[in-house]
């Protein structure tokens, strides 16, 4: 059953199938989800650094999706909707972080395990892991300019801001990474 | 772009491939909230993904691989793993704490065989959610390794490598487990809403504080349970006000049924904290004397589905009801309904003085299929509302250990009916037995808009107190729709923090407006609220001062009445009016009592307790505050204790002093 709904659903256009899925086609709104899960979980991974923690992202946004899909209006490029929809957990799950951070006296382990999980070396790795202390918005351009390699315009269309903030940020930011990579030894 | 490139390598980091049994787990999630929210007629509640607690997820995700097995079958299938999975989760997650879960990272690859599953297939929902029926191509799946059941009460995974014990063993059987020896903890399906702590708020930014009252005891009982099995319980599990409010304390409470409570309010320092004090808010309700009680219609609606098959669900509350139909008068009526499957009468409303017919009707209950809940409330309440007194108590009490999972059971349908029937004058209350499938959220929502209690029976002693000590409080209502509403002085009070309430939060404006619901109270019963609050000038002042603050007041000599603290008003109804009255105190040096050792044992005591429900939530506030000394309040202000409560709450405090690393 699943290899046909495949089949038929295969051509449609993200477009049509998040319409029919608004409007309370399963299949469709299946289809779409499996189709855009590698997608999420990379955004996911931008925003955390961890697999771990990206998957658990990537299913909290898929949950968010379900119950969102009905809000979709087609207005834009469904993955320019699926964007902010992925920052925007991201977002709250930073938050969430942030709070869980402070327990952390209490967890000495987490950090051990947390400390061997992520890949310190790579100064690309270090570089994200800059980006991912800046604020929101420099945070969320960082991630989708260099992340994603989108133009300035997609990325403004995404955050739902003018092209001209969107280079402001990732100007600001730019200055911020530099400032803060610089102790390391970089330059 | 020469700019540009020194940020190049940003984009030569790829993310690792996700892990395939995650991204099965995210499409079934997807499919679950889409069903929720196109077809919410047919889904249990939503279970909340949490980010942090792994471990748990692990077991789930074992659990979830959607058979529908016979136990049984299960129980064969379940062995092997359930000793890996403890092997897993046995490095990391050493007592269930919520974060330090990350080690099972390595645990996917001996469960992806089994989970090679098309996600558009998308059948896959939550355990007693899936369909009854098990179509050919699940049961190919059983055949594999790693699929376990998930029949009506959760495997219980209860310790070592080889703990892995099948279906429904009763906790009270399981073997006492060793406080030195590192447990994993089961995969629960208990579901509670999770919630942040109230923040530390200015007081010149936000002077009003507004919540409902709260009597449920359930959060305490629950997380009695766990630390009896050897686990912390889960933050989230932990509602501060229920651990305050679940012991008796002695407040003084109102001369005459005209003034059905009265509000102690004492000021007194903190124990956690130099530089802060405690605002502490005391209620006592009017003790109905028993010449006066009004009769009672009661509806026990029970829960005989197949999972309350276990010595602390249908046996246990069994005794429980029997020894609350030993309580009644000889004037009130009682009548059983069951569901399971399909519901039922088992006893049409009989009045209380043929107690053998009673007891006769409860000993026939026998648990057997699923859970009917929505049907069974809904004869519930045709039968009070048959039998309905008039001025007297009409009440439904639901006993179950789970949730409602067939027919209507969105959160809202079941909420919306119980508030209509409350506008009848029909109240619900909710007794929540057993483990490993308790839904304390829907619990909550219902017991909340139904105007009635929820608690938690996990022993005979626990029914009792629930039940028969507290029988009154429980069945009398003597005023309901209790707000309070706490104004404080920026001249005086810089920050404050409600402790607990945070389920419990009201608007501002709700607090005058009598159409919003909130909690009742009982006769004879007590309910206690704590703040803390940084005096102005404080050094332990958190949040700074504006410095363009709007709130210098103009007049040199401040505002109105600059002396009080705070000004605490609390609205109610009388348990049959629609309009509320509204009774105020304003807090002043008066009631401040200048070192902590001179208050009340009472007061002592429940500031222990709010000291012990906050570090269980790993409150911010209380991190230098160890439990030796919460143990040495509360040793001090033990006072009487006739039931042996305090002495309990004491032996609890040390067995999480023992598992959260005696800090």
């Amino acid at each position: 059953m699943a290899a046909e709904i495949d089949r038929q659903e295969a051509r449609a256009g993200d477009g049509e199938l998040a319409a029919r899925a608004g409007a309370g086609d399963r299949a469709a709104f299946a289809t779409l989800v499996e189709r855009h899960y590698d997608f999420i979980y990379r955004v996911a991974y931008r925003v955390l650094g961890r697999r771990a923690d990206a998957e658990d992202l990537a299913q909290d946004v898929c949950v968010r999706l379900g119950r969102a899909i009905a809000g979709y209006r087609g207005g834009a490029a469904f993955t320019t909707w699926l964007y902010a929809l992925v920052l925007n957990a991201g977002r709250d799950a930073l938050r969430r972080n942030a709070r869980g951070d402070r327990n952390a006296s209490a967890f000495a382990t987490h950090a051990q395990v947390m400390s061997q999980e992520s890949d310190d070396d790579d100064p690309a790795e270090r570089m994200w892991d800059a980006v991912r202390t800046l604020p929101d918005k420099q945070r969320e351009a960082m991630t989708l300019v260099y992340g994603e390699g989108l133009g300035h315009a997609a990325t403004a269309d995404i955050m739902g801001v003018t092209e001209n903030t969107v280079a402001w940020h990732v100007h600001e930011a730019r200055k911020r990474l530099k400032a803060l990579l610089r102790p390391a030894g970089d330059e | 772009m020469s700019e540009r490139d020194e940020f190049d390598m940003l984009r030569s980091r790829p993310a690792p491939k996700p892990r395939n049994e995650a991204r099965e787990k995210a499409l079934e999630a997807a499919l679950r909230s889409y069903d929720e929210k196109f077809s919410p007629t047919a889904q249990g509640t939503v279970e909340e993904v949490r980010l942090t607690d792994r471990a748990r997820k692990l077991w789930r995700g074992l659990m979830n691989r959607k058979l529908v097995a016979t136990p049984a079958v299960a129980g064969l299938l379940v062995l092997p793993l359930a000793g890996y999975a403890a092997w897993q989760v046995m490095g990391g997650d050493m007592f269930g704490l919520r974060m330090a879960s990350q080690t099972q990272d390595m645990s996917a690859p001996p469960i992806e065989p089994a989970v090679k599953h098309e996600a558009s297939r998308g059948l896959s929902l939550d355990g007693e959610a899936a369909s009854p029926q098990a179509p050919a191509d699940r049961l190919r799946e059983m055949a594999q390794p790693a699929p376990a059941p998930t029949g009506m009460a959760a495997p219980r995974l209860q310790r070592g490598p080889l703990g892995g014990q099948s279906k429904m063993v009763a906790p009270s059987l399981a073997p006492a487990p060793s406080l030195d020896m590192a447990l994993p903890r089961e995969e629960s399906r208990d579901r509670f809403a999770s919630f942040d702590t109230n923040p530390v708020r200015a007081a010149l930014e936000n002077p009003v504080s507004t919540f409902s009252i709260d009597v449920d005891t359930a959060s305490y009982a629950f997380a009695r349970r766990s630390l009896k099995e050897g686990f912390l319980p889960q933050a989230d599990t932990v509602r501060v006000e229920e651990f305050i409010n679940y012991f008796p304390y002695d407040w003084q409470g109102p001369a005459s049924a005209e003034e059905p409570f009265k509000a102690n309010v004492t000021v007194l320092p903190s124990p956690w904290n130099t530089g802060t004090k405690l605002l502490h808010i005391g209620i006592k309700g009017y003790d109905v004397p028993a010449t006066t009680r009004p009769a009672a219609n009661l509806v026990f609606l029970i829960d005989t589905s197949g999972s309350m098959n276990a010595p602390d669900k249908l046996p246990l509350l069994k005794s429980a009801f029997r020894m609350l139909v030993n309580g009644m008068a000889d004037g009130d009526t009682v009548s059983i309904v069951t569901y399971a499957g399909s519901a039922g009468t088992v006893l049409e409303p009989t009045r209380a003085s043929d107690k053998q017919k009673i007891f006769d009707a409860l000993d026939r209950l026998e648990a057997g299929g699923s859970t009917a809940g929505a049907a069974g409330i809904a004869e519930a309440y045709r039968l009070a509302e048959k039998s309905f007194v008039a001025g007297g108590v009409n009440r439904v009490m639901l006993a179950t250990d789970g949730d409602f999972n067939v027919g209507q059971t969105s959160d809202d349908a079941l909420k919306r009916m119980v508030e209509e029937k409350r506008g009848k004058g029909v109240f619900l209350s909710i007794f929540g037995f057993g483990r490993g499938n308790y839904n304390d959220r829907m619990m909550q929502v219902l017991a909340q808009n139904g105007n009635g209690t929820a608690a938690y029976i996990d022993t005979l002693a626990e029914a009792e107190k629930t039940l028969v000590q507290e029988a009154t409080a429980t069945l009398f209502p003597i005023a309901k729709d209790l707000k309070i509403q706490v104004e404080f002085n920026p001249e005086k009070v810089a920050e404050y923090r409600l402790i607990g309430y945070e389920t419990r939060a009201l608007n501002r404006e709700d607090f005058n407006n009598d159409r919003v619901d909130a909690g009742e109270i009982g006769s004879g019963h007590t309910v206690t609220a704590i703040y803390e609050i940084t005096p102005k000038g404080s050094p332990a002042q958190q949040i700074d001062d504006l410095r363009y603050g709007n709130a210098r007041v103009n007049n040199p000599g401040g505002i109105a009445d600059a002396e009080e603290y705070a000004f605490v008003k609390i609205r109610y109804k009388q348990p049959d009016a629609d309009t509320s009255k509204l009774i105020t105190t304003p807090v002043t040096a008066a009631n401040e009592i200048g070192a902590f050792d001179d208050a009340s044992n009472d007061v002592r005591f429940s500031v222990a307790v709010a000291g012990f429900g906050q570090k269980l939530r790993k409150t911010d506030q209380l991190a230098g505050f160890g439990y030796d000394r919460i143990t040495e309040i509360a040793t001090t202000a033990r006072d009487a204790d006739p039931y042996g409560y305090r002495a309990e709450f004491l032996s609890l405090v040390r067995l999480a002093s023992a598992l959260d690393g005696g800090r």
